[in-house]
């Protein structure tokens, strides 16, 4: 048993577990949406298992790391950590139908970690810039924002899809399961939901960003440099600081605010890949 | 509170302390670092009008857009952002203090009907009784009751987390705590760069950004540079062994790797690069003209005297790539009373342009050593930036973590002496919907407590909204 193996079994139970909430929400029928949470669990711990092997892998390679150094590897990362709060939102709140994003997230990471031909999934020896104990603080808390940041993006579309349809007065489904069927939580509620999920991610994003430059301090005697992957985490930073203090404004809470999740979103994923494949900076070695 | 001070200071504070001209600032920064990360920075005018139109060449300039983090417009949007912190700080805090601090005003059931969450039961049962019952089950469900005088009726809060509506304070100052430390670094600080081969000693450091150069107190010493690389040719680790010279006197050594600098009296040394440098160089001179050979050995930077003439003959710059035709020495022909000149001397290509003034040179034997890179930097603000962090982490862990909630009690005596109305109300910051399922329950149980036992008839009066914020 490999890391390699376990990680490509991972990305196929990531596809199983988007098929299974996606059909779930469809057909309203919510066996199918236990059975995606199951392979979702099942998933992440073969993941959890596969990110084990590999950091045991790259001590018996003599490089000794922390699988958290290099683009797939953070890919990986960033899957496992949509996963893992995804369903520790699911259980906290006992609503199962907004799977569908979070699982659908968690495959396409893993998916494009695995096939893409930009993405060396080799286990690499650290540079000295990276050998530090704040390699793994630092990676995982700012992919544990990004992860809240991606639920809720999820969260924003089912929020808006729900609001608009109210509004245009379409008629619920009928109901073919009785008590099968799925109900999505309500409009205050998902409000509310994306709410926590803003304010969980922006915490760990400002960890994130405190523990990147206190780590830059050491490696590089800056705190803040102005570098792009800096930049581009400043400015996602004062989007969902926007978005948190625009809840309290008047005809901004709902539906700007998820409007406002949505680019904040758009912000996570150009830190994280346009700053690496697009500009150039200190960050480079996320690039492989 | 319209005739508060608080509020009169909201007024006269106006725009400034406004909700509205935080989200433009938030935008607007937003908007300028995107600018920054998408247009070059640090880019001389001249390479500006390489690139672009004059027209847009000037405007960049104009805007300051090359030099972006550091123009003027840039600083008042952060200026600003720091008035408008201060401008909310100074007219909220004072209501907040308040609010914390203050003693419970007298209610009554009328008032706590007015609050969006409330609920009303009356019970046939005598107000001692009704009143040990309702402590011991508001108790259980949400904490600690703290009793407050009234007459003829008992009235009781119940509150968690009052302290919790400070957080957001917190996170406010250690935003400006970050910002006034950057700002001290900047102004009480430096930060430079230093080349020392291996064995030299030296207190200049070259400031960032300009040509000049500042004095340390004391001296640092490289003793040794050492690099080592994967079997992937990757490089593995950059290690300077330094020692500092205080006065004379050798006060500390100690090795630096990337990652972990050393710091002496406030002025941190960081490993940042290396490079090779020329410690001195062998050389042959040839005249052309008699073809007698000269043998030379000449350190870098020192002149040293052809024999035989009343000239002199120094190394000026080294290259290891010159051009890709491999490493070249600079010479530099000095002739008493005349002007000097120099030549490129490609060491690894022995060629017919290699002559300088009337001689031909062959470099015979090149004699390199390692130089080290140091980030030299003194940064007194850092502290403050440090707390600003820990404050900040620390601020928004709690805002997220913690909640205000209160829960008011009231139970009154009927006009017949015979039934007691409880009146309950409560109030979340956060996480409403699960507050008013607990004040539900709360309310569930009385009921079926107090009114649906056994006991005479009695009327029920259900007075429930729900929050506004379900809605």
């Amino acid at each position: 048993m490999t890391s390699s193996l376990l990680l490509s079994l991972t990305t196929f139970a990531y596809l199983l577990c988007t098929v299974l909430y996606l059909s779930g929400t469809v057909f309203s029928y919510r066996p199918l949406l236990g059975a995606g949470a199951v392979s979702g669990a099942a998933a992440l711990l073969m993941q959890t298992g596969g990110i084990g092997l590999r950091w045991i892998e790259s001590y018996r390679m003599g490089y000794g790391h922390a699988p958290l150094s290099n683009m797939y590897e953070s890919l990986v990362f960033a899957s496992w950590a949509i996963m893992v709060i995804y369903l520790v939102f699911e259980w906290r709140t006992k609503q199962r139908a907004l799977g569908v994003f979070p699982a659908l997230f968690s495959f396409l990471a893993m998916a494009y970690a695995s096939f893409s031909k930009d993405v060396d999934s080799k286990i690499q020896p650290l540079v000295p810039a990276l050998k530090s104990n704040w390699l793994i603080a630092h990676v995982m808390t700012c992919f544990l924002g990004y992860a809240a940041f991606a639920v809720s993006f999820g969260l924003s579309i089912v929020y808006l899809v729900k609001k608009r349809s109210i509004y245009v007065g379409k008629p619920q489904n009928p109901n073919p399961h009785g008590a099968l069927q799925v109900s999505l939580p309500s409009v205050s509620q998902l409000e509310w939901f994306n709410y926590q999920l803003v304010l969980f991610g922006f915490l760990w994003l400002s960890i994130g960003i405190i523990t990147g430059s206190i780590w830059a301090n050491s490696a590089w005697g800056t705190y803040w440099s102005w570098d792009p992957k800096e930049t581009w985490s400043l400015i996602t930073w004062l989007i969902y600081a926007a978005l948190l203090h625009a809840r309290n404004m008047q005809g901004w809470k709902g539906e700007r605010v998820a409007w406002l999740s949505i680019i904040g979103f758009g912000c996570v994923l150009f830190t994280y890949f346009g700053v690496n494949f697009l500009l150039s900076g200190l960050h480079s070695y996320a690039r492989q | 509170m319209p005739n508060d001070k608080g509020a009169s200071w909201g007024v006269r504070l106006g725009w400034l302390s406004s909700l509205k001209l935080t989200l433009i600032l938030f935008f607007a920064l937003a908007g300028a670092s995107l600018i920054g990360t998408l247009l070059p920075q640090g880019l001389s005018l001249v390479e500006l009008k390489n690139h672009f139109s004059p027209t847009i060449a000037f405007l960049i300039d104009l805007l300051a857009l090359n030099n972006l983090y550091h123009s003027m417009w840039f600083r008042i949007l952060l200026l600003l952002l720091c008035v408008n912190l201060i401008a909310c700080t100074v007219d909220r805090l004072p209501k907040t203090v308040r609010l914390i601090r203050r003693f419970e005003d007298p209610f009554d059931s009328q008032k706590l009907s007015r609050f969006s969450l409330s609920s009303s039961i009356s019970a046939a049962l005598p107000l001692e009784k009704v009143q040990s019952f309702v402590k011991s089950a508001v108790c259980e469900t949400f904490g600690q009751l703290c009793e407050i005088q009234s007459a003829g009726s008992f009235c009781a809060v119940s509150e968690q987390g009052r302290w919790s509506r400070l957080m957001v304070y917190g996170v406010h100052i250690s935003v400006l705590i970050v910002l006034v430390g950057a700002l001290a670094g900047s102004y009480l600080g430096f930060k430079g760069a230093m080349n020392l081969s291996e064995g030299e000693t030296s207190d200049k450091v070259i400031l960032a950004g300009g040509e000049s150069v500042l004095e340390l107190p004391f001296m640092v010493r490289c003793d040794k540079f050492e690099v080592s690389f994967y079997d992937t040719g990757a490089p593995k680790e950059f290690r300077s062994d330094l020692a500092i010279i205080d006065k004379g006197r050798e006060v500390l050594k100690d090795s630096i790797i990337v990652n972990d600098p050393l710091t002496y009296e406030g002025i941190t040394f960081y490993q940042a690069n290396y490079g090779t440098t020329l410690k001195g160089a062998e050389i042959e001179l040839t005249d052309r003209d008699s073809g007698a050979k000269i043998q030379m050995s000449l350190p870098m930077l020192q002149p040293v005297n052809i024999p035989g003439t009343g000239d002199q003959l120094a190394i000026t710059d080294y290259r290891q790539d010159l051009m890709r035709f491999g490493q070249a020495v600079e010479l530099t022909y000095v002739k008493a009373g005349q002007q000097s000149s120099s030549q490129w001397i490609l060491a690894d290509r022995p060629f017919h342009g290699n002559r300088i003034e009337n001689y031909q040179v062959r470099v015979s034997r090149i004699d390199t050593g390692r130089f080290t890179g140091l980030e030299i930097k003194k940064d007194p603000g850092i502290w403050l930036v440090w707390a600003g962090f820990i404050l900040m982490t620390v601020g928004i862990g709690l805002t997220f973590y913690s909640s205000h909630r209160k829960l008011w009690v009231c139970v009154e005596p009927d006009k017949k002496r015979k039934k007691s109305i409880i009146t309950l109300a409560g109030r979340a910051s956060r996480n409403a919907p699960a507050f008013e399922e607990k004040f539900r329950a709360l309310c569930a149980r009385l009921e079926n407590e107090l009114v649906n036992p056994p006991s005479p008839p009695s009327e029920k009066r259900g007075n429930q909204k729900d929050t506004k914020g379900a809605k």
